[in-house]
């Protein structure tokens, strides 16, 4: 199979890209409601975010 | 299954009062012990459960669409299918049977829990791994999560299909 695009991403859009997919198949899966959904899936969006940027800077000092 | 079991106690509830009403002496009806009906049906709907389950792992969502949650076949087999892709397409580590380490014998069972798709990512990825880069290590992770998300849709679809999960 060929005709793969390969993707060149930063750490950061590939962090946001995951946060993003991810949150929408949580929001959609464990809610039944649509506003719940949306809910769900943007206070997922903002947990991955702000933890993985937290968790960065929290590891920055070892970093060199 | 439920309403079968319904619809046959009704047709045997009708059939008797349909002969006391004739006066006839009702035929001797060789019935199961209803608990043991009940049990074939709890039995029928575990297989039927599992069997499920098995399909929505090989097809990612298929067992919810069999299931008719249109809504989250589409989601899981679009999310499993994004995530597989991107993953491949950030060149991402698929491990291979028979890992040297416990990592890659995990890595490898998170890879096949998307089923299907886990052949088709093979098929993708022609030019191999490249997880030099931080694209490659995300892409692995994409892969990864992509097994998993797929066995907890798997065993959520078992769960509606025992009527436990809606």
């Amino acid at each position: 199979m060929t005709g793969m695009v390969p993707l060149h991403l930063s750490h950061f859009q590939s962090l946001l890209l995951f946060a993003v997919i991810i949150s929408l198949a949580f929001g959609t899966l464990g809610r039944r409601d649509p506003l719940e959904r949306l809910k769900y899936a943007a206070w997922s969006l903002a947990m991955f975010v702000l933890v993985a940027v937290a968790l960065g800077w929290l590891m920055y000092p070892f970093s060199r | 299954m439920f309403d079968d079991l319904i619809e046959s106690r009704t047709a045997g509830g009708a059939a008797s009062n349909a002969s006391a009403e004739t006066g006839d002496t009702p035929a001797p009806v060789h019935e199961a012990h209803p608990q043991q009906v009940r049990c074939n049906h709890a039995v029928a709907y575990d297989f039927r459960a599992v069997a499920i389950a098995i399909v929505g792992w090989i097809l990612p969502g298929f067992g919810h669409a069999l299931l008719r949650m249109w809504g989250r076949a589409v989601t899981i087999f679009l999310t499993v299918g994004f995530l597989v892709y991107l993953g491949t397409g950030m060149r991402g580590n698929l491990f291979a049977p028979g890992g040297d380490d416990a990592f890659a014998r995990l890595g490898y069972a998170a890879d096949l829990g998307t089923g299907s798709f886990y052949y088709l990512a093979r098929g993708l990825e022609p030019s191999g791994a490249d997880v030099s880069h931080a694209d490659g290590d995300y892409g692995t992770r994409f892969l990864a999560t992509a097994g998993v998300l797929n066995l907890l849709a798997a065993l959520h679809a078992y769960e509606a299909a025992r009527r436990r999960k809606a």
